[in-house]
Formats: structure tokens, sequence, C-alpha cells
């Protein structure tokens, strides 16, 4: 696949979000509107349209904020500014993405925006002083990987649409469970309880899958991608084994954001993974890539210490 | 009849190819382009940084005439270059000179302490990383540029309309990161 295909499909795939996310929004109301209310339906159908246009223009601020990711400037942090400059003009990008910042020891960064003249980097302070230049530059490398294959757009409208279907699956799960029981109309149907709770649940699911289709393949794209910008292979490998053998948790991350990041901030989550034999990640395992690069640059890292398997 | 019809549908698709190749060629030689100013861009950046340069060393190691000359004969070939081999040539001038200037300020204490030469030094250093990135940029589209012109069936027009292999900017004396081919196809 060359990388206008890629960018074609990504162009392509980000039309199918929107129009599950469509007709998700309108099996929802009209649920909602044929067990409950009519009038609610409505207000919450223009509230859902409202915010799938906020989440297209707005979605790496709203990501941002999740995140609790903050702009910082050249002069704040010199050092990985420098390298993203480095790597923003190996890529041939029109010009250096922002910088965003998240005070957390636990290493990790994630790529978010529209196109790639609005699209940011954000990096942990854990993975400033968890790697060395050479590390360090090859995850800016892969985020700007992502950026440049335009996957960001499609990353950062999933993760909000996402985050999005999870609230109203939820809000509908309380609708069907409390409403109703002190109301004037005297409560919803057997039949309409049912419905309710069926969409509660399988809305969640489908996005999960939705938002996992979209990432997996994504990874080892932006990883290729990376190696292109650096020409260092092994720097990106010593890089993702440094997450691996890392193990602190993240703080501020929801499900709907996991996928967007380098490694899988959800990774500790252990029941879910080993009991679907790892269906639902939204990364490839990071020995995985590890070994591709490997591969593509005809070296080998020492194996993994005993400790850091996990 | 239908060889008629045979003969308009091979036009068709004939032209429809011609139009897809030719955008792409155009596309590539672009970016090949654009990938050649941002080097040109950072070359001009170190190369207004040398004469600040070459006066700070110039203060404290006042009896190194030879290796200042080296510097200014080379930015001065550097900013004169009309082809990418020229400006590669230059490039690899200016990298043993500027060599030779670091190597004598070694033998400068206070230049080494001085806060203006350090600034100098980082940010001499940050301009070379920044050329070497540009430098990968440019070599990555050229050889997707040069190999599109050479791979069959567009070998066979991309001649006739003009389009001509680029050069790549190449520094052979360095154990240099070439550019690293990358299968996007494979997992």
């Amino acid at each position: 696949m060359t990388l206008q295909e890629q960018i074609r499909a990504n162009r392509r795939r980000t039309a199918v979000v929107f129009l599950g996310f469509a007709v998700l929004i309108l099996a929802f109301v009209a649920i909602i509107g044929g067990a409950y209310s009519p009038g609610l339906a409505g207000v919450l159908g223009i509230f859902m349209i409202g915010y799938g246009l906020i989440s297209y223009y707005a979605s790496g601020r709203i990501i941002a904020a999740v995140s609790h990711a903050k702009p910082v400037t050249k002069q704040d942090q010199p050092r990985v500014y420098r390298l993203l400059e480095n790597v923003a003009i190996a890529a041939g990008l029109p010009q250096t993405p922002d910088l965003y910042l998240i005070d957390d020891s636990s290493p990790n960064a994630f790529a978010a925006g529209r196109d790639p003249k609005h699209a940011y980097v954000a990096v942990t302070s854990g993975l400033l002083a968890l790697m060395d230049d050479r590390e360090l530059e090859g995850v800016l490398a892969h985020e700007v990987g992502h950026i440049r294959n335009r996957d960001v757009k499609l990353m950062s409208i999933a993760a909000v649409l996402v985050g999005a279907i999870a609230l109203a699956a939820d809000m509908l799960m309380r609708i069907t469970i409390f409403g109703g029981s002190d109301s004037r109309e005297g409560g919803l149907g057997a039949l309409g309880v049912a419905a309710g709770l069926i969409a509660a649940v399988l809305a969640p699911i489908g996005a999960s899958l939705l938002q996992m289709s979209l990432s997996r393949r994504r990874e080892y794209l932006a990883d290729a991608a990376a190696v292109e910008f650096t020409g260092d292979a092994e720097g990106l490998a010593l890089a993702l084994a440094t997450l691996r053998d890392d193990h602190q948790p993240l703080k501020h991350v929801t499900r709907a954001t996991a996928h967007l990041y380098i490694e899988s901030p959800l990774r500790d989550h252990k029941g879910l993974r080993s009991s679907l034999g790892g269906m639902f990640d939204t990364h490839p395992p990071l020995e995985d890539r590890i070994a591709t690069l490997e591969k593509i640059g005809g070296f080998t890292l020492p194996a993994a210490a005993p400790a850091a398997q996990g | 009849m239908i060889v008629l019809w045979i003969v308009l549908a091979v036009v068709v698709i004939l032209v429809v190819w011609l139009v897809f190749a030719y955008n792409k060629l155009v596309r590539l030689r672009n970016e090949a382009e654009q990938g050649y100013s941002s080097i040109d861009i950072q070359l001009k950046r170190r190369a207004d940084l040398i004469p600040n340069l070459v006066e700070t060393v110039k203060a404290y190691a006042t009896h190194e005439r030879g290796v200042f000359e080296d510097v200014a004969a080379a930015r001065t070939k550097m900013l004169s270059a009309g082809s990418v081999g020229e400006a590669a040539g230059a490039e690899r001038q200016m990298r043993g000179a500027l060599g030779r200037l670091f190597a004598v300020a070694e033998a400068y204490p206070e230049l080494r302490a001085s806060e203006n030469f350090r600034a100098l030094q980082e940010e001499l250093s940050d301009t070379e990383d920044k050329i070497a990135a540009a430098r990968r940029y440019y070599n990555n589209v050229v050889q997707r540029y040069n190999t599109s012109q050479q791979t069959f069936p567009t070998n066979l027009m991309a001649g006739a309309l003009g389009f001509r292999p680029r050069e790549f900017f190449e520094l052979d004396d360095e154990g240099d990161r070439a550019p690293v081919a990358v299968d996007l196809s494979k997992p």
C-alpha cells in the first residue's frame, strides 16, 4: 500500500465512522423517542448532531482537555521541541506541529488534530525523563508519522465519538433503569426497557470494535514512517522497549482516547485482555512491533528482562 | 463496429493512465523541489550564523587565520551554489572547515567558557541536525521520483514529457544514515 492509497483509505474510513455514528444516534434517538418521550428524543438528537460537528472541528482540543495536555513553547522545552522540529522537517510537514505536555510520570505520547496544519504531539513528562534523545526522536517520529499518514483526523474523531457513545449508553442505561419510576407518564413498557438495555450494552462494544479496527494496523504503519524519517529503526525499537519495561499507569486516560497513544495506556487491565485473547486491544503487542523493527533495521535488541514480562 | 469500440476503449484507458502517471510525476517533482528548498533554508540559516561565530572565535584565537579563511571560503561557495551537486560539495567543505575551527577552539579554555560561544555552538549543532533531516526528506522524495520515472510503463513517457531524474544530496564522507526502504504493505 502506498502512502497515497493509505491517505485515501483514511478519508474513506472517516466517512464510514461518521456514518456509523449517525446510525447509532438514530437508533438511540428512536429508542428514547419510542419508549420514553419524543420531546426528549428531539433535544438529544439536536445535541448529538451538534456534538458530531464539534468533534469534527474541535476533537484535538477536546482530547487535550480530557488528557490534561497543555501547550508548551520552544522556550519551555527546547530539547523535545527541537527534536520535533527535526522530525517534522524529515517528514516534509508544512510546519512543526504544536507540542503539548502531560504532567504524568508514566511515559507515553499521542498525536491529535484535524490535518497537518492543525495537529499537535503530546508527550508526558515521564517520557522526557526516561528517554534519551535517540529514543525520544523515535517516539516523536512515530507520532509525526500518524500526522503525515493523515491518521490523526480519523483517530481524533473516533476518540471523541466513542466517548459520546459511551456517554449516551450510560444515559440510556440510567433512563431505562430509573426513568419513569416516579414520572407522570407512568414508566416504560417492558419492551422499551429491554430495547434500552440491549442498546446500552451493544453500543459501547460496537464502538470499541470500530476503534480497534482503526488503530492496530496504523501503529505498524506509523512505526514504518518513523523509520523513514529518522533512518534509525533501532532508536524506535529501544524506545518501545523502554515503554514495555515501564508499568506506571497513566492518570487521565479513558477507553475512548486509548487508541491514540503510542503504546496502549490500558495495558495493565489484564482481565479483559486475557479473557478475550487481545481481541479488544487497541494496539498490537509491543514485542511484535519491536520484532518488525528488528527486521527492517537488521539488528537484535537484547531480550526483555524477566521482570518486564507483563 | 466492434473494432472501433475496442480502439476507443484502449484510447480512453491510455489517456486516463497518462493523466494519472503525469500528475503523479508532477506531484513528486514538486515535493522534491520543496524538499530542496527546505535544505536551502537550513543552509542559509547556518551561513547566517557563521560570521558571528568567526568573530567570536577571532576575539580569543587571533593567530588562526588559515581556519577563518577556510570557513569564509566554504560559506561563499555555499551561498553561490547553483546545483544540488555544488551545494553538497560546499556542504562537505563547510563540515571540514567547521571541524577544524572547533578543533582550534578546543585550545582556548576562555573561548570554550564564553556564554556566546556556547550558544552559537548549540545553535549550529541544531542547524546541522535540521540540515540532516531536510536531506533525508529530500533524498527519500528523490528516490521515489526517480524510481517512478524509471519503472515501466511510466518510463515510456517520463522523458518525452520533460521529467529528468534528480540528483541526490549526498555527503559521501560520513557514515550516514541512508534512506531505509520501508515497505508499507507488510504489517
